[in-house]
């Protein structure tokens, strides 16, 4: 079992409360999916559903073609991993870890070589004998997902499993899930609010945000072509810049300043009904061209308003000169032109890095 | 505004020494943070500063007057902390124009207080909730409470504790970024303790680096990212963190090695030698040394690059949208090196055997004051 179909899935909680709403999403074998959103979005409630924590209001889940909604989750054969640990407390890391093995009945000596595996592959060796009472945060979130994956599960699931974990142990553990993916072989679905750590790890992305699915696809799909304002905005750091503009024609949209009207050509269709409409333009901060001077009649100036220091790259903040003094954030990387607070910079946008969007939705459709 | 200086300030708690023997200066109209993991004494060189904690020894100084004896009202600082404090019975209105009602300093007119905090509280997205209990508020929401009554007014300097640290990760950016903004509209003085080194990079224009009580640097963000005096603050800038390797210094005719494994050797640059052996440490009759490189500056190919390239196999790839993290497994620590996509493409398999290079102008040598292995 490893191919994960939902089909169109509720859960909805007393009170009429809707945790997910009509969800429908293919996760395939051997892939990475990683379930992002905002908390409160629906992420764990799906998650939960998928390994049988939680009933399924309306629609189906299946494993490999086959109907789930009514099996318990020990007879799903799913590898869960949380936030909080659930660990138990009166064993050692030894036996917790070996606990989901002689559930199943394994021999001891099966069960010694499979904890001593994966305790290497996640560097448990030297505090196996310990209690989880003597383990910081971050050590008791690994030894629940060694105890997970243990048991080599056809799907693992995983909600924040490394969220307690310092910055740098975070680097390491990146590394060592999409090793452990890779090595296994299964399918895993990844809860994160953290598009940075969702990117890294994954093959595709489901964005989820008020209990509805945003967008699914691979990290390209979601950064170029992102289907709604909110997945603009959620994915990437630092967000999306948003700028009021109009339509011109169907390839043309135009920024009003105060040196007169700014017009810039989109790759892409758009609904012609749109043409002569109020729109709003996005641009990403990585893909906005900065230069110290005036270099095309379509450059914007703004005035460089906050510039924040990130080590290989720099953040500007620029106020362009647009009526509403919009906020433009722009990526500058070491190495590049350095500007001083107030100057005056001038930005560009390529046809292929601009989004439009209406009050919700993204208008352009490429290819 | 004031400048800030503490000169030889150390603190004891008990027999605890919390503070040791610390001398800075945070200039006037100065972004000044201090950075350090939790338990350095951040906090208490803060409340020293505040006058809530007596300094055991030494001395602090507003505008070169010491102020040991002031008590905190008599400082005139500003102070947020991590923990909201808020009046719970209060609105956000009241809880943020409280400062400006203390009877010491004057009574302002009805219209003037509305006005100043309205204006701070817009400025910080919360002009919505003004009329609200802080029962009603999100821990984000009323971590920007106690920010607006903290910024409301205009003391000598600005006391800021981990202002942002309950933000989510969205909010936290742009709360970041208004506060830099308001650092320069204003003019203000502000100390600031965070244990998040991207805050510190991006705000201040001097940072300090506290390790137990004791300074490990001092400079401006560039300084200390480019130029780490210790590996301590080497690890603690950085995503992922600054590589450290151990290796032994091996002679090869007249050249010098750093050799930290069988395949891995690499001829050390003239001008890095000294540095190298100064820091070196005996291990086993062996001499080893410390160095220290970004993911950014190492190259990764197929072929070899120069001759002081090596090779290792791949562990794990991490794509992310303009750039890759090569992850490899030294015995006894990881490797991280970035690929920026314009530049190669990055479609190394597991386990493939790569060439590495290190950009030598980038290379740094340490003492060992830290552990590195692997977690």
């Amino acid at each position: 079992m490893s191919r994960v179909d939902c089909k169109h899935i509720w859960k909805i909680y007393s009170g009429d409360v809707i945790g997910v709403k009509d969800l429908t999403f293919t996760c395939q074998h051997k892939e990475f999916l990683a379930i992002l959103g905002p908390s409160g979005g629906g992420k764990s409630s799906t998650l939960r559903m998928l390994a049988g924590l939680e009933a399924i209001s309306r629609g189906k889940v299946l494993f490999d073609g086959k109907v789930v909604n009514d099996l318990g989750p020990s007879e799903r054969n799913v590898a869960l991993a949380f936030e909080s640990y659930a660990l138990y407390q009166r064993m050692s890391v030894y036996e917790n870890i070996a606990f989901p093995l002689k559930a199943k009945g394994m021999s001891n000596a099966e069960v010694d070589k499979k904890i001593k595996d994966i305790a290497e592959a996640l560097d448990l060796t030297s505090i196996l004998k310990k209690k989880p009472s003597e383990l910081a945060g971050g050590h008791q979130q690994r030894v629940s997902l060694a105890r997970a994956l243990v048991r080599k599960p056809s799907l693992t699931l995983l909600d924040e499993p490394i969220s307690h974990m310092d910055q740098r142990v975070r680097a390491e553990m990146r590394a060592r899930i999409r090793r452990i993916h890779n090595e296994l072989g299964n399918t895993t679905i990844y809860v994160t609010h953290d598009q940075a750590e969702a990117i890294s790890l994954c093959d595709r992305l489901l964005i989820l945000h008020e209990a509805e699915l945003q967008q699914i696809g691979t990290v390209e799909e979601i950064w170029n072509q992102p289907k709604t304002r909110f997945v603009a905005f959620f994915v990437g750091e630092p967000a999306m810049n948003f700028i009021d503009g109009k339509v011109d024609g169907p390839q043309q949209v135009s920024i009003p300043t105060t040196e007169g009207k700014k017009t810039f050509k989109f790759s892409g269709k758009i609904d012609p009904k749109y043409i002569g409409t109020d729109i709003t333009i996005g641009v990403r901060p990585q893909e906005t061209k900065i230069t110290p001077s005036k270099e095309k009649e379509a450059s914007i100036p703004g005035s460089v308003k906050v510039i924040e220091f990130q080590g290989g790259r720099t953040f500007l903040t620029l106020e362009l000169s647009d009526p509403k003094k919009t906020e433009v954030k722009v990526v500058v990387l070491a190495g590049a032109t350095k500007y001083k607070m107030r100057d005056t910079a001038w930005l560009e946008f390529s046809p292929e890095f601009i989004h439009l969007f209406d009050e919700k939705t993204a208008i352009i459709h490429r290819k | 505004m004031a400048e800030v200086r503490l000169k030889n300030v150390s603190k004891y708690y008990g027999k605890k020494l919390a503070v040791n023997n610390i001398s800075f200066t945070c200039k006037e109209k100065e972004f000044f943070s201090i950075v350090g993991p939790t338990g350095a004494g951040k906090t208490t060189i803060l409340k020293m500063i505040a006058g809530i904690e007596p300094v055991s020894s030494g001395n602090v100084y507003f505008n070169n007057r010491i102020v040991n004896k002031l008590p905190p009202q008599d400082r005139n600082v500003s102070m947020a902390f991590e923990s909201y404090n808020l009046y719970p019975h209060f609105t956000v209105y009241d809880n943020i124009a409280f400062p400006l009602r203390a009877p010491y300093r004057g009574k302002l007119s009805q219209e003037e207080e509305r006005k100043q905090v309205v204006e701070i509280a817009d400025f910080l997205g919360i002009g919505e909730l003004l009329d609200r209990k802080p029962q009603y508020l999100s821990g984000g929401q009323k971590q920007r409470v106690g920010l607006a009554r903290a910024l409301v007014r205009k003391p000598e300097v600005y006391l800021l504790d981990e202002p942002i640290a309950h933000l989510d990760a969205r909010l936290k950016f742009s709360t970041q970024t208004l506060l830099k903004e308001f650092a320069t509209e204003y003019k203000s003085t502000i100390i600031y303790v965070t244990h998040d080194y991207r805050e510190a990079l991006a705000l201040s224009d001097k940072m300090v680096v506290l390790r137990k009580g004791v300074i490990e640097q001092l400079g401006t963000p560039e300084e200390l990212y480019y130029t780490p005096a210790t590996d301590f603050v080497g690890r603690l800038t950085g995503e992922p963190p600054i590589n450290l390797i151990d290796g032994e210094i091996v002679m090869r005719g007249k050249e010098t090695f750093f050799k930290a494994g069988d395949n891995f050797a690499i001829p050390v640059q003239q001008d890095l030698v000294d540095l190298m052996k100064r820091v070196a440490r005996q291990e086993e009759g062996k001499r080893i040394t410390r160095l220290g490189i970004r993911c950014d500056n190492i190259e990764l190919s197929r072929k070899k690059i120069s001759k002081n390239s090596f090779q290792l196999p791949v562990y794990a790839i991490a794509h992310e949208v303009e750039s890759s993290i090569v992850t490899f497994e030294l015995k006894d620590t990881f490797l991280y090196a970035r690929v920026r996509e314009e530049k190669a493409s990055c479609d190394y398999d597991l386990s493939e055997v790569v060439w590495l290079d290190f950009d030598q102008s980038h290379m740094c040598f340490f003492k060992k004051t830290l552990d590195i292995s692997k977690e």
